[in-house]
């Protein structure tokens, strides 16, 4: 079992809003293996907090979670090693900028492994291979993080993450601030990764298109609690997401558009423009 | 002459590459523009040039028919206003009435004035009642409409977007498009740099940049039709236009393609 | 990082918040010089009476000065027995004898371990405190039975010790009491008007008190961004296996400079974006610029100043006999 959340509440306190529940009651279970999952909600809605539970970077106010074997609750316990659990269970964070800090790619990779008690022969090695993973080539190893551009930071982030060789991935708006080919190139690359190494990934997104198109597991948070988790698409029947704050993949309200204004009988849950023009065709054909 | 003139503007870091290349665009008075190119395309640029933040090496710019120079930049900054990316980098003031206020006291506007006009603007972008609060209690959205309202208080009409909601979640993404939409139709002359191709779906004419030159400046609706535009630029039709586009041109098509381009189009 | 008391501005109304900011530096300014220069307890402890006073009349609540005094609350603890140990001076007026034995080494323990269950679950774990240190004394004096572990010791107090101790803690408590006052009423947009109205005459010998001010009010401004980006640094690079609890120096060291770095990069990028954006909405450095802000002096402000003259003229006047 990878991480398991039991009950798992988190408040916080602060000067303005007084005590704040970020997340509450949470129960979750992600394997270690294979997964892809969406985690989505509106701002402020718990999904950074509950990400941040997952490397046991915070811990709950109440109930507990079990990472690999460990079981957090809101004591800190003398006898786990949360310092093992973080590279176990890799957290990306939004802005690269946040942890670049090195005067070569290759060194700023390699800063996570060697935290962990290896040589530096062996971490130059396992900073290579992620850098690869990310999709680039070994020029960039001797690059100064500062001079790239925003997706290349982003991609060298990750691979900061990706070579303490993590079970569980866990990426904060890993596409945000991109233009769509560059979602797309960089979702494709998670995909990849995850079909290759087996790893579980975990992306938080207020992307539906995204959601709809690579996922088969989408999370939503709403005001602290988790209020879905299964298919994205049972999840687009069944809930009003514009209560929650959240929005329809494009596919799904152009051809609700066409329902409405044509009298159509279309079905609209098609993941792709692709397959949206064939539901199309078939219907303007009859 | 147009409201906005921009002449063979080129511009150069360190005299390297070219990062604007021979602009010539004319905007008139109450347009909203958008401004559509992948990253580095000097959208950016083109905008901090437009506010006399940066120096163009060759070409001028004409503000309502003022040459933008070092010794005009002060009066023509009062018409023009720019509503930054980050919008904790952009917030000055303490609370939200000293940063509607710091435009205006840099234009010496008295005392009394100011607080009126604070008062105004305020309830223009919905900030009334968050008048004391400090930047930490805001959310992004919120801090990019009192950046608006410290724009309008400053009496400018002329307000560049740039990227202002890219590090929005789409629900207050949406939110500040509507008080954009509302700016234009007070008469405002709006520009907008983004990312979004549903963002600039809402513009009159699109501006799309590559590599520093003006690719394609058009009517929304004319350039929507162009697929090489998109393809060329890394950018992507919206799924509406996509759609419409890939339907063969016979009449059993019309009557959905029609509709699609209604979708794409709703301002 | 939100909650820091101290320094902390809370709205609300009453004569203190009307006042103007420059009178309430002046005035706090000018009392706390008197305060210095007053020399025993007695006047000390009227001092201290006045200032509850003023916080009656300003309607400020007490609680919440107290709570300003708790980051310095080990200090004030510390001082007080520090200067009743060390000082042996004038007449003895307490000699207890104490004891340690097994039986007192026992319900010391015991001692701590309920403090440290209780503490858990009580609010006020300050009184707690203070009810666990006397539970000390009171074993140590009274629980004399058992095998003795050390030779009985005695507890002496002394007059000019206590004297002592008492003035600098009383001292320290007006002081602060004082500046909480200040800060608790005053926003920290007004404070820095105030101050740099009252630098402004410095201006002839090249001192620039607007541009100081500014400074002042857009550092205010950033310090809770600053704080919650520096936080959230932290927890990249804790991700990323930086254990800044634990590890040997060296590593230490590397991993303070994860800390700094991208904080250091991200505040000079975001000094140019907020460089642009000052620019853009006309701000010229140096230019006049009219304030949204204006500091009105009432006849509140008079009275405040004349009472501050007063008291400062009155500590002089005690000092000189």
């Amino acid at each position: 079992m990878g991480i398991r959340f039991n009950q798992v509440s988190y408040d916080y306190s602060s000067f303005a809003q007084g005590l704040y529940t970020a997340i509450k009651d949470i129960n979750l279970e992600i394997t270690e293996k294979n997964e892809f999952i969406a985690l989505v909600g509106h701002t402020g809605s718990g999904k950074s907090t509950l990400a941040k539970h997952m490397n046991a970077l915070i811990f709950p106010t109440s109930g507990s979670l079990e990472i690999f074997g460990n079981i957090i609750t809101s004591k800190r316990s003398k006898k786990i090693k949360y310092n093992s659990i973080r590279k176990k269970v890799g957290l990306v964070f939004q802005f690269p900028e946040y942890q670049l800090f090195e005067e070569t790619v290759e060194k700023d990779i390699m800063f996570g492994p060697m935290n962990f008690k290896i040589t530096r022969d062996e971490a130059k090695i396992l900073a290579k291979e992620a850098l690869n993973l990310v999709g680039l080539d070994d020029t960039y190893l001797t690059r100064n993080p500062y001079n790239l551009s925003g997706g290349e930071k982003k991609r060298v982030s990750i691979a900061g993450i990706l070579a303490m060789d993590p079970d569980i991935l866990v990426l904060d708006e890993p596409t945000s601030g991109l233009d769509p080919a560059g979602k797309r190139v960089l979702m494709n690359l998670f995909k990849d990764i995850n079909e290759k190494t087996g790893k579980t990934i975990v992306i938080i997104t207020h992307d539906m298109d995204l959601v709809y198109q690579y996922f088969n597991r989408v999370l939503v948070m709403n005001d602290s609690k988790l209020i879905y988790d299964g298919l994205p698409e049972q999840l687009f029947k069944e809930k009003d997401l514009y209560i929650n704050h959240l929005d329809y993949p494009n596919t799904i309200k152009v051809l609700t558009y066409l329902n409405q204004k044509l009298n159509l009988n279309l079905n609209v849950y098609q993941k792709t423009n692709a397959d949206a023009l064939l539901e199309i065709k078939r219907a303007a054909k009859l | 002459m147009s409201y906005i003139e921009v002449k063979e503007l080129s511009y150069s870091y360190n005299n390297k590459t070219n990062v604007l290349e021979d602009i010539s665009i004319n905007i008139e008075k109450g347009e909203w523009i958008a401004i559509l190119g992948h990253n580095g395309s000097g959208k950016s640029t083109l905008a901090k040039a437009l506010v006399g933040l940066l120096e163009p090496a060759t070409g001028e710019i004409f503000i309502d028919g003022t040459l933008l120079n070092e010794d005009s930049a002060f009066e023509v900054r009062k018409k023009i206003g720019i509503v930054f990316q980050n919008p904790d980098n952009q917030f000055v003031g303490v609370t939200v009435r000293d940063d509607i206020a710091f435009g205006m006291e840099n234009l010496c506007v008295p005392r009394e004035e100011m607080l009126e006009k604070i008062k105004f603007f305020a309830k223009k972008v919905n900030m009334l009642d968050s008048l004391d609060k400090e930047p930490a209690n805001l959310s992004g959205g919120q801090k990019q409409r009192v950046a608006i309202a410290g724009i309008l208080a400053m009496q400018s009409d002329i307000i560049i977007f740039d990227e202002a909601t890219s590090m929005l979640d789409p629900f207050s993404r949406e939110e500040l498009v509507k008080y954009i939409k509302t700016l234009h139709k007070d008469g405002l002359t709006i520009i907008m740099i983004t990312h979004e191709i549903n963002e600039a779906l809402l513009a009159d004419r699109i501006l799309v940049m590559n590599k520093g030159k003006v690719y394609a400046f058009e009517e929304t609706e004319v350039i929507m039709k162009k697929k090489e535009v998109f393809t060329d630029n890394h950018l992507e039709l919206p799924v509406a236009l996509d759609l419409a586009n890939s339907l063969e041109e016979n009449e059993s098509h019309k009557e959905i393609r029609d509709k699609l381009w209604e979708y794409a189009l709703i301002k | 990082m939100k909650n820091i008391i101290i320094g902390q501005y809370i709205p609300g109304k009453g004569l203190f918040y009307r006042l103007d900011p420059r009178t309430k530096i002046v005035s706090v300014l000018f009392i706390m010089i008197a305060v210095f220069l007053l020399q025993t307890i007695e006047q000390l402890l009227i001092a201290l009476g006045v200032a509850i006073i003023m916080l009656l009349i300003g309607r400020i609540s007490i609680i919440k000065v107290l709570k300003g005094l708790k980051p310095i609350l080990v200090l004030l603890i510390f001082t007080f027995i520090f200067q009743i140990m060390l000082n042996r001076e004038g007449v003895m007026i307490v000699n207890q004898e104490m004891q340690l034995t097994i039986f007192t080494a026992l319900f010391l323990l015991l001692a701590l371990i309920i403090w440290r269950i209780l503490s858990r679950y009580i609010r006020y774990r300050f009184l707690l405190f203070l009810a666990f240190v006397a539970s000390i004394f009171l074993i140590l004096v009274y629980v004399d039975f058992g095998y003795p572990l050390v030779n009985s010791f005695s507890f002496k107090i002394y007059e000019q010790g206590l004297r002592m101790s008492a003035f600098v803690v009383v001292r320290l408590l007006i002081i602060i009491t004082l500046s909480t006052v200040l800060t608790l009423t005053t926003k920290p947009t007004d404070l820095t008007q105030g101050l740099e109205k009252l630098m402004h005459p410095l201006k002839k010998i090249g001192f620039d008190s607007e541009s100081f001010a500014l400074i002042i009010s857009i550092s205010l401004r950033y310090i809770p961004t600053i704080f919650d980006e520096a936080n959230k640094i932290m927890l990249a690079q804790a991700s990323r296996g930086a254990d800044f609890s634990e590890g040997k120096l060296k590593d230490k060291l590397k991993q303070v400079i994860s800390l700094l770095v991208p904080m250091f990069i991200i505040a000079f990028m975001r000094s140019e974006e907020l460089a642009n954006a000052m620019e853009s909405r006309n701000f010229v450095p140096g230019e006049k610029r009219t304030r949204i802000y204006e500091l009105v002096f009432s006849y509140r402000d008079v009275l405040a100043t004349t009472i501050s003259v007063l008291i400062l003229a009155g500590a002089i006047v005690l000092k000189v006999i």
